[in-house]
């Protein structure tokens, strides 16, 4: 509930920066913005999408023209945005992704007059670049709690994980699922006095964009014995849920065990709605639309700005999230407005099919993760995940 | 009148390259009108966007220096009737020498000498498998090239995360010492001294081919066979020296790009800024007609595409599928003269064969 009621807060502060906003700073209506992505473009249906639906929304709010430049191979990154930098036009330039790193430090040095943000790097420390982190770890956490427990419920000894390119990022959605896996082993045999000892299957596949890649790992996890796969590289989910349905239809379902967890967007309506069981919500969209208001607002300052669990940036999806994304779902052409009965119908079901117990250690989860009372490792993984994996073992 | 015939040997392939890339062109405006995009607008972005200004025509070149170089290791090979797809591969490992030389500390120039010539050994021995199984056992090297791109692909994507690793940024390699990286020649801009490495690699291959016996030798082999045999000129040797020389080539490619190219100057996991490198060399070299100065002008109006069709996302907004696609049209066009004179050898080639088998 924690949760919930300061997303409410965090709505209403936002709220009344919309309406506000033109009257105390100096609005720019009619200006332009920019959004370079690396690699991936539309469509992945998870943190690119959710970067556009940020800066489509921000556009449309404060009437700004939105420019999207994908970027072709590394190289790309640099001069994409040195060009939009260049022109002078832009309001604010976004960058969606760490890969940008190295490319973002050296245009905000090179260009010291035009407003930047960055998705997903904390560390450049630039007066014109304002630095959007996520504590992907608590989120993780959350789902990795739950996963134990459903897949113990289930009947599975094993659970998941399908990581994209081993960067410190991914090590943090890593760290926290280890941790919450245990978490929920432990609750589970306090529960139900049965001992619980769901291990951990995961691969890092190198890549963000290869969707193949996520199907066969998911299907060497299902062969394994995995209850339920855990996407953390974006696209490479569409993949991995296309090996659950698959390994369902071959049994004669459609509905999991075994499921999916998604990631960054809420991807809950996927799988028709019950194959995804719930997903680590990381609103980069949410991240790109405050960049962007900082500006309008006259607000924007360099520095890093950390997104979590208590101001709205991380959180599992719930039901109130759902209608909201299965827009997104018909945005993205995925499904079409005559589903959404069905998937919301099967989303209910699917949840309601697990015991209320599990949904109330995970809110209590939540809320020691909220008030400081559990500490999920790790605040950059990079030099410490190796003990982080001795730590909390497969 | 030999200045007249001279004229006329490098008008007509400029002829036929300008006017395919016309139709290319064309093709690519009715593919835009289809989609609702103006193609006037666009093509003037693409224009502007790769020889419109200083920092364009800086970032073309940048773009075209380890274009070149793979243009050359696939030419090379062709000159000699081989078909080398390997430079994918050889460029891969090339970079990954490269990379670990900055493991070691030396002196300012001399680190940077040294890791050029590591890569360069490096795709020289990674192309030598290739060779001998040709020779030996009679492997085309078209398979071969490909499962040796794929065993580099793995083996670089191993190394960056087991071997080379970033100890702070797990996602990539140690990044190549300061002492032995390529300056910048615009500040500000990707364009590197590497570009100054790829040109003299193909004066040196424009040299080797065309003032030297073993390039004599090469070209005879690979315009016909029959002959060179007749002639008494080792294939086994002419094999060796194409695919020797392109691992040579091909080992720099993949150095002046982490060496040079900014601003990580190290292999990212993916590989994104090398990977590709070594087939649009190819499609660089039947643009350049397999000939080393044909080859700067095309790798240099390659990269300008590249970078063009970055700012075509810009100015009538065209997503970038959409920009691929089309530069994908232009360049199919103008590799068609290319492809054809190709086929038409090959053809005549094989019939030639078949006539002797049925004598």
């Amino acid at each position: 509930m924690r949760i919930f009621r300061n997303k409410v807060a965090v709505l209403l502060i936002a709220l009344f920066a919309l309406v506000a906003g033109p009257f105390l700073g100096t609005a720019v209506a009619g200006g332009k913005i920019a959004l370079v992505t690396d690699l991936g473009g539309r469509g992945d249906l998870s943190f690119n999408d959710m970067g556009f639906k940020g800066a489509d929304e921000a556009a449309a709010k404060f009437d700004l023209e939105l420019v999207t430049i994908q970027s072709n191979s590394g190289t790309d990154y640099l001069p994409n945005l040195q060009n939009a930098a260049r022109t002078g036009d832009f309001d604010i330039i976004v960058g969606v992704g760490f890969l940008l790193a190295d490319a973002m430090a050296e245009v905000a040095d090179q260009f010291p007059d035009q407003n930047f943000a960055i998705i997903d790097v904390t560390w450049l420390g630039k007066p014109n670049l304002m630095e959007i982190g996520y504590e992907e770890n608590k989120g993780s956490a959350l789902v990795g709690a739950l996963g134990a427990m459903v897949a113990a419920h289930n009947g599975y000894d094993k659970i998941g994980a399908v990581l994209g390119i081993e960067i410190p990022v991914l090590y943090k959605f890593e760290a926290g699922y280890r941790y919450g896996m245990h978490w929920g082993n432990a609750k589970y045999a306090e529960v139900t006095g049965k001992k619980a000892d769901v291990g951990l299957l995961w691969s890092y596949t190198g890549t963000f964009s290869d969707i193949a890649k996520g199907k066969a790992a998911t299907e060497a996890m299902l062969a394994q014995g995995a209850g339920l796969v855990y996407n953390v590289a974006g696209p490479l989910g569409i993949g991995d849920l296309e090996a659950i349905t698959e390994h369902l239809e071959a049994k004669g379902r459609s509905a999991g065990p075994p499921f999916m967890i998604g990631v960054d967007a809420n991807q809950d309506w996927m799988g028709d709605g019950h194959r995804v069981l719930a997903s680590m919500m990381k609103r980069v969209d949410f991240g790109v639309y405050s960049a962007v208001e900082s500006v309008v607002n006259g607000t924007f300052e360099g520095g890093v700005i950390i997104l979590g669990p208590n101001n709205g940036g991380i959180a599992m999806s719930g039901k109130q999230d759902l209608a909201d994304f299965i827009d997104f779902g018909i945005g993205g052409g995925a499904i079409s407005e005559s589903d959404r009965g069905r998937i919301t119908d099967n989303w209910v079901a699917m949840r309601a099919a697990v015991p209320g117990w599990i949904w109330d250690a995970v809110d209590e989860l939540a809320a020691k993760i909220g008030s400081g009372e559990v500490v999920i490792p790790c605040g950059w993984c990079a030099d410490t995940i190796d003990q982080i994996r001795a730590d909390y073992p497969d | 009148m030999h200045w007249a015939q001279a004229l006329r040997k490098y008008l007509t392939p400029i002829t036929e390259s300008v006017l395919a890339g016309v139709i290319g062109l064309a093709i690519g405006a009715v593919i835009m009108l289809g989609y609702g995009y103006d193609p006037g607008a666009a093509y003037v972005s693409l224009f502007r966007g790769s020889f419109g200004s200083i920092f364009s025509w800086a970032e073309s070149l940048a773009n075209a220096t380890p274009l070149i170089l793979t243009a050359l290791t696939f030419a090379i090979a062709m000159r000699g009737g081989l078909f080398n797809i390997g430079a994918e591969g050889q460029l891969y490992i090339g970079a990954l020498a490269a990379v670990s030389v900055s493991l070691i500390h030396l002196p300012s120039p001399l680190h940077l000498i040294v890791a050029l010539l590591a890569a360069m050994v490096a795709g020289m021995l990674w192309s030598l498998p290739v060779a001998i199984l040709k020779l030996t056992r009679g492997v085309h090297e078209v398979i071969s090239t490909i499962m040796f791109n794929w065993i580099a692909h793995f083996f670089a994507f191993y190394m960056i995360a087991n071997v080379l690793t970033d100890p702070i940024r797990g996602e990539k390699t140690i990044s190549i010492a300061e002492t032995s990286r390529f300056a910048r020649i615009l500040p500000g801009s990707s364009l590197n001294y590497g570009i100054v490495v790829a040109v003299i690699a193909a004066l040196l291959v424009l040299f080797l081919l065309w003032r030297t016996t073993a390039g004599f030798e090469l070209r005879v082999a690979g315009h016909n066979p029959e002959s060179a045999h007749y002639a008494g000129i080792s294939r086994r040797k002419q094999v060796l020296r194409a695919f020797l020389i392109g691992g040579v080539l091909a080992g720099l490619a993949g150095a002046v790009q982490v060496m040079g190219r900014p601003p990580t100057y190290a292999l990212v996991t993916g590989m994104s800024q090398v990977a590709n490198l070594g087939f649009d060399g190819i499609a660089v070299a039947m643009i350049g007609r397999n000939h080393p100065i044909g080859i700067i002008f095309a790798a240099i109006f390659f990269g300008g595409l590249m970078v063009g069709g970055r700012i075509m996302q810009f100015s009538p907004g065209v997503p970038l599928e959409l920009v691929r696609v089309i530069e994908g049209v232009i360049i199919l066009a103008l590799a068609v003269p290319e492809l054809k004179r190709i086929f038409h050898f090959v053809r005549k080639r094989f019939s030639l064969r078949r006539q002797s088998h049925g004598s």
